[in-house]
């Protein structure tokens, strides 16, 4: 492990933005600290940085203990969510602060500076002011000057925050394929689930001062460990009784049930319907057009349902009846999730 | 631009009106007769009066009160600044609070204070008798009440502007390790220069125009403890109402002078941002 937390304790007067944190990290990966506002992930990786220290535990980076060294000698990079670039600095100026607090020759800062800034793509633009650079510009800006001086640990809080929607999908692939190239060790907060999912090559997840669950995005969203991580990743839709639907296991003293959007088929009375035994009736509440297709709101048993179909599919309208199926959902028991899968998917279909 | 109905045309030139007349009724009619009286009887009697041997060392004795206490109330200013916005500490706000009693006590009080501070019936004044320092009617005293008076002028400057900045600069170069001089210097001072400036000029002007808290503190001893006002007050007192107005001429245009750069500062700070 490169970086390594263990059992590490915060407080801010009475509250608790740590509780026993503990995780390991591999050199070279590239993972998301995930989780709401307030659970602790801005302030786990502002100990790591040094800017804040632990109450008790201990914090490890490249075998050695690192609580008493000064946020200064740590030799880490960090991307702030404002990015934090010195207004009163040119770019330039501004990626070579870091060099020059490390008595780097005036030759070796041009060259490294004309090397960083090459490699964001923003040749020509090295005299200008923060002031004058768009929020894309001023993070690649921010990124370059974390790496000046080769830290060999890279932090980033929320580092898309603050740029609109279709530079931040952009500049998401670009950060990705930067760091992948570099091969430095880096992590990174959002709260945004879509972000770590495509990011990151592991997630982990924060609530409540605690981690939840550490892991791979596709078995973080797929494998839920707790009832938080269950409820957090996708569209939830969040019921008490599950038994009301048709061939689920039951579980003893389930507390509440969540179905996501993509576990529920919803059909017309005239279409194919391979599971209709197991499938009930619902009424459509809502219809509501995504980019990517029709998210349909369906009333069944009393309980609210999200669905999504395609544009290609046959047009559904509001007060239409229609087939819902669940294939699968997660219950949860105290703070555990399990998954449950419709039984009729392992049975042979039936053909009456 | 949105436009203008007769009714708001009426408003606006009113208000306008009023401002004129306000402003040549209190500023500039003043400011002409103090000018006007001083040349009253020629450039001459003017010159004399100017550098008469008092005045002079009333003048030198205000630019070096004014010195002291820009260079004292900058290194406070600064402080003060620094600390009540990037600590958190019980008291913040006491200090906060302390910090603006200069200007809401009046300036005959704060030198009352010092008198009886430092002076005869002071539990102190014998210690200061032993080390042989003078300070109620000599230099010290007006230099602490010219201190005292303006105290708050630069901190006051400097608190919003960091206060509307935040940290994460002086992080960012803290985590790429520089010191804490490279940060000020580098960092904190480029984005407070202005109102700094700013501050500095408006202490300047405050300390060369103070005349209650110096007048309880000084004694009145022409040629060593008078500064400028006093002087005027003195000049003024024995009816040689042309001197008093040569004097009263210089403060005037040393406040066009620090008027001129304030603007400069505000235009200049302006156009940085």
């Amino acid at each position: 492990m490169y970086v390594e937390l263990k059992n590490i304790n915060k407080h801010f007067g009475s509250f608790k933005a740590s509780d026993n944190v503990s995780f390991g990290i591999e050199k070279g990966k590239l993972i998301g600290l995930l989780g709401p506002s307030g659970s602790g992930k801005t302030t786990i990786l502002r100990m790591i940085a040094g800017l804040e220290n632990p109450d008790s535990g201990e914090i490890i980076i490249d075998g050695k203990v690192i609580n008493n060294v000064p946020a200064s000698k740590r030799g880490i990079g960090f991307v702030f969510q404002s990015y934090a670039l010195f207004r009163y600095m040119t770019v330039f100026e501004n990626i070579a602060f870091g060099l020059r607090v490390l008595k780097k020759s005036e030759n070796e800062i041009k060259e490294r500076v004309a090397e960083l800034v090459k490699l964001i793509g923003l040749e020509g633009l090295e005299s200008r002011y923060p002031s004058q650079l768009s929020g894309g510009q001023r993070q690649r800006v921010a990124f370059a000057r974390a790496l000046a001086p080769n830290p060999q640990l890279l932090l980033l809080d929320e580092p898309f925050a603050a740029i609109d929607a279709k530079v931040r999908q952009e500049l998401r692939h670009w950060l990705k394929e930067m760091i992948a190239k570099l091969g430095v060790t880096s992590i990174f907060v959002t709260h945004d689930q879509d972000e770590a999912i495509e990011v990151a090559d592991e997630i982990i997840i924060t609530n409540k001062g605690r981690i939840d669950q550490i892991g791979k995005p596709l078995d973080v969203y797929s494998k839920p460990k707790t009832a938080f991580v269950a409820s957090f990743f996708g569209q939830p839709n969040i019921f008490k009784d599950y038994n009301k639907f048709h061939s689920f296991d039951t579980v003893p003293n389930v507390e509440q049930a969540i179905v996501r959007p993509e576990f529920v088929k919803v059909t017309k009375k005239n279409e194919v319907q391979k599971f209709k035994n197991s499938a009930e009736e619902g009424v459509v509440t809502d219809i509501a057009f995504r980019g990517s297709g029709i998210e349909i709101t369906v009333l069944v048993n009393g309980e609210t349902l999200t669905a999504r179909r395609s544009f290609d599919e046959a047009a559904i309208a509001v007060g239409e009846k229609v087939d819902v199926f669940i294939y699968r959902l997660f219950v949860t028991v105290g703070e555990n999730a399990f998954l449950l899968e419709n039984k009729s998917l392992r049975e042979p279909v039936v053909v009456i | 631009m949105y436009k203008e109905t007769t009714s708001s045309k009426i408003v606006k030139w009113t208000l306008i009106g009023i401002s004129i007349a306000f402003v040549i009724l209190m500023l500039l009619l003043p400011l002409i007769t103090v000018i006007a009286e001083a040349f009253k009887q020629g450039f001459d009697i003017y010159a004399k009066a100017v550098s008469d041997n008092y005045t002079v060392k009333a003048i030198w004795l205000t630019l070096e009160a004014t010195l002291l206490a820009v260079i004292i109330n900058t290194v406070f200013g600064l402080s003060a600044a620094w600390s009540l916005t990037k600590f958190h500490f019980k008291g913040k706000k006491v200090l906060t609070t302390l910090i603006d009693l200069p200007v809401t006590v009046s300036p005959i009080i704060a030198g009352l204070i010092f008198l009886l501070t430092f002076g005869r019936q002071s539990p102190i004044y014998p210690l200061l008798q032993d080390w042989d320092i003078k300070i109620v009617f000599a230099v010290p005293g007006i230099v602490l009440a010219t201190i005292f008076v303006t105290f708050p002028f630069i901190s006051r400057e400097l608190i919003p502007v960091l206060e509307a900045r935040g940290n994460d600069e002086e992080e960012a170069a803290a985590l790429m390790g520089a010191k804490g001089w490279t940060i000020f210097r580098k960092i904190t001072f480029p984005h407070i220069k202005w109102a700094f400036l700013y501050g500095v000029v408006l202490c300047a002007a405050r300390a060369m125009g103070e005349f209650g808290a110096v007048s309880v503190i000084s004694g009145h001893l022409r040629g060593k403890t008078n500064t400028l006002p006093l002087h005027v007050e003195i000049l003024f007192n024995e009816f040689q109402y042309v001197p008093a107005f040569a004097v009263s001429s210089i403060l005037v245009m040393l406040a066009i002078a620090i008027l001129i750069a304030r603007s400069v500062i505000e235009y200049k700070g302006r156009k940085k941002i």
